[in-house]
């Protein structure tokens, strides 16, 4: 029996404050650090972030519910977004007895989410490597925009304008007040580590100097042989496949998902609010980046919610807006590097580096031809 | 609307996402006058013309000049555009906020097209007005820029900043004139948006689609071939999606949003300096090589 407890400051629950707060953290760190992964690194000014991570979401939310319906055996009639609202309920109840089908149903529209985001990636490298980043920028913005409108109009993937409810596949956790939510922190939390481990690890390797040569110097980087082409696309299919990831774990956490949520406002802004304001090309700055973001947006909304009668609702969200974008440009004005700025890559550990050193200033003439030395060039 | 925006990409090369905003100022000049003293929509456009080309010229001055002189890439320039862009979104939601609380006027978030038209032979007067002013913009753009003084200093600096500044033409002063002529005729078309089609506080930052397709079609780096893209861009999505729907049913109709991209896309793989850059060349050549009287002169004697 997990339970959590209730620590309640100015009316506010800290506990389930900080667990939403770390749950949007990790997802928005994880859509961050592959945005980085394109933009900070690679140079590919990727303005439709929104399409990848709505069309993960979408698939995830459309397949999983119809899956688990069919399998539990709960007939419906119609199209099962008109029906979501009256068999939810039912759904959830059979799903938190049977945890194993939950966590198999989960894993397979992450997968699925994963793929689409990698088709739809792949899709998008096409123009990518042929057009210059300012056109590339705008066809990428457009795309998006027109995804969400497909989203919106076309209402058998996820019930057009209304959006559909995802059935609860953490119900099984749901022991006590709040562990479904601790769980799925877990769960993203992993996620979050594991993406950062991935591209601090891809960050230092050969592949990542070779994407920094390939942004700082196209001509000179396809001379020395590196296959631009084939490795921009590289990074915008993984990239992209890591944001459909995400964008199932928020839907399988919010339970729905709709789309008027993927405006370029909400869900491609934000991310160059973090690479900037962090430090582009640096994953610590965009871990950094991502939680100042994730804070401010999740305390205005708390605001939002505690000042529900005296200001309207949705002037908290403009002012989110303006906030926002005043702090993307003053950062752009004042701090362009960010709060960390882009180091050299570190490819050798601290001691051996220092063993190097020692080993030259004893034997300055000696030639080494030493393997170590070899794998930074 | 494309018009403004080659402007503005000839002068600073930058792709500016903030364009759909003054679009959007247009709009909601037009509701103000409306909704707070009764004004039709045409009565707003002088005011739109002139808030449109401040704003843009507080853009391009405020935001983007000096970003440039901090050595801010391309790529961060877009960024900052897309952040006013979104930065207006915000302060239109504030404003129609206020229009609520102050005024109490409804629906200011999303409000349906404005009364206000006149109509003529029993057609609403904005299917007059607007290809009429789009006719008067292009033609008064052509005579500004080939027969005086200061529109042949504007191409100019357009086309080899450098140069021009050796010539002692005072290139930032033009390029602020250049922006903010593109505000106004963005405002403009606003206010002359809002008389046709519902708007809101996002139209702008969604319009913004279609005013990159029609700038693209045309090639990024021709005025004439931005309102030759407006006009190609705006008459198909209208003709294909009525098409379409009589073809396959209503259901085709949600995609009419699509078809500025798809056509962006094709534009931008097959031939990406846009229409211009076609060899019809040797009649667009003669046009440009032609004056504006001589043009006059040649279709006067071609009338005798």
């Amino acid at each position: 029996m997990l339970s959590v407890p209730s620590v309640i400051i100015f009316g506010i629950d800290i506990v389930t404050f900080s667990v939403d707060l770390l749950v949007i953290y990790a997802i928005y760190l994880v859509v961050s650090l592959t945005l980085n992964l394109e933009a900070g690194y690679s140079g590919i000014p990727n303005f439709g972030k929104a399409m990848f991570v709505a069309g993960g979401a979408a698939v995830a939310g459309s397949v999983s519910g119809r899956l688990s319906a069919f399998i539990v055996g709960i007939n419906f009639s119609g199209d099962y977004s008109n029906s979501a609202p009256v068999i939810i309920n039912k759904l959830n109840a059979a799903l938190s007895l049977n945890p194993i089908l939950s966590v198999e149903i989960l894993l397979l529209g992450v997968a699925l989410a994963a793929g689409i985001g990698a088709a739809l990636g792949y899709l998008a490298s096409y123009p990518a490597i042929r057009l210059r980043e300012d056109y590339l920028g705008m066809l990428l913005l457009a795309s998006a925009q027109f995804f969400q409108i497909f989203l919106r109009s076309y209402p058998p993937v996820i019930g057009g304008v209304q959006g559909i409810e995802v059935p609860d596949f953490f119900g099984w956790a749901n022991t006590g007040p709040g562990a479904r939510d601790i769980v799925i922190l877990g769960v993203v939390i992993l996620f979050a580590v594991s993406v950062y481990i991935y591209c601090e690890r891809v960050a230092r390797s050969p592949l990542g100097r070779t994407l920094r040569a390939i942004r700082d110097n196209e001509v000179a980087s396809r001379a020395l042989g590196k296959d631009d082409v084939a490795i921009r696309k590289r990074v915008i299919v993984v990239a992209s496949a890591i944001s459909g990831m995400a964008g199932a774990l928020l839907t399988f956490y919010v339970e729905s998902v709709g789309p008027d949520t993927w405006s370029r406002q909400d869900w491609t802004f934000p991310f160059w609010v973090i690479i900037i304001l962090g430090g582009a090309a640096n994953n610590s700055g965009v871990a950094l980046g991502a939680f100042t973001y994730a804070f401010i947006l999740k305390t205005t909304d708390k605001a939002k919610f505690l000042l529900q009668g005296i200001l309207p609702s949705t002037t908290f969200n403009y002012l989110q807006y303006l906030t926002f974008a005043s702090l993307l440009v003053l950062v752009l004005a004042l701090r362009p590097e960010g709060i960390l700025p882009e180091k050299p890559s570190l490819t050798l550990k601290r001691q051996s580096v220092a063993a190097i050193i020692e080993t030259r200033a004893t034997a300055p003439h000696q030639k080494r031809e030493d393997s170590s030395l070899k794998e930074d060039g | 609307m494309a018009i403004g925006l080659t402007l503005t990409y000839l002068t600073t090369k930058v792709p500016n996402f903030a364009y759909g905003s003054i679009v959007t100022i247009g709009i909601y000049s037009a509701l103000s006058f409306y909704s707070l003293y009764g004004i039709s929509p045409y009565g707003a456009l002088p005011v739109a013309f002139i808030l449109g080309s401040l704003t843009s010229a507080a853009i391009y001055l405020g935001i983007l000049r000096t970003l440039a002189r901090r050595g801010s890439s391309l790529v961060g320039l877009m960024i900052a555009t897309l952040a006013i862009d979104i930065a207006f979104v915000g302060i239109f939601g504030l404003y129609s906020d206020y229009l609520y609380t102050a005024h109490r006027v409804i629906y200011a978030t999303n409000f349906p097209q404005l009364p206000g038209d006149f109509s003529l032979f029993g057609v609403p007067g904005i299917a007059f007005a607007a290809p009429y002013s789009l006719a008067m913009i292009t033609l008064g753009l052509f005579a500004l820029l080939t027969e005086t003084k200061f529109g042949v200093a504007m191409r100019a600096s357009i086309e080899n900043p450098s140069l021009a500044r050796v010539l002692g033409i005072n290139v930032e002063a033009v390029y602020i004139f250049a922006w903010m002529l593109a505000g106004g005729f963005a405002a403009m078309s606003g206010a002359y948006y809002s008389l046709w089609l519902p708007g809101g506080i996002d139209v702008g930052s969604k319009l913004i689609v279609e005013i990159f397709a029609s700038s693209v079609l045309g090639g990024l780096a021709s005025i004439y071939g931005a309102a030759l893209g407006g006009v190609i861009i705006g008459a198909s999505e209208i003709l294909i999606t009525t098409a379409g729907v009589d073809v396959f049913g209503s259901s085709v109709g949600i995609y009419q949003k699509g078809i500025p991209l798809v056509f962006m896309i094709i534009t931008l793989l097959v031939l990406p300096q846009g229409l211009v850059s076609l060899k019809v060349g040797k009649a667009v050549r003669l046009i440009r090589t032609l004056t504006f009287a001589r043009l006059l002169k040649y279709l006067h004697l071609r009338g005798n």
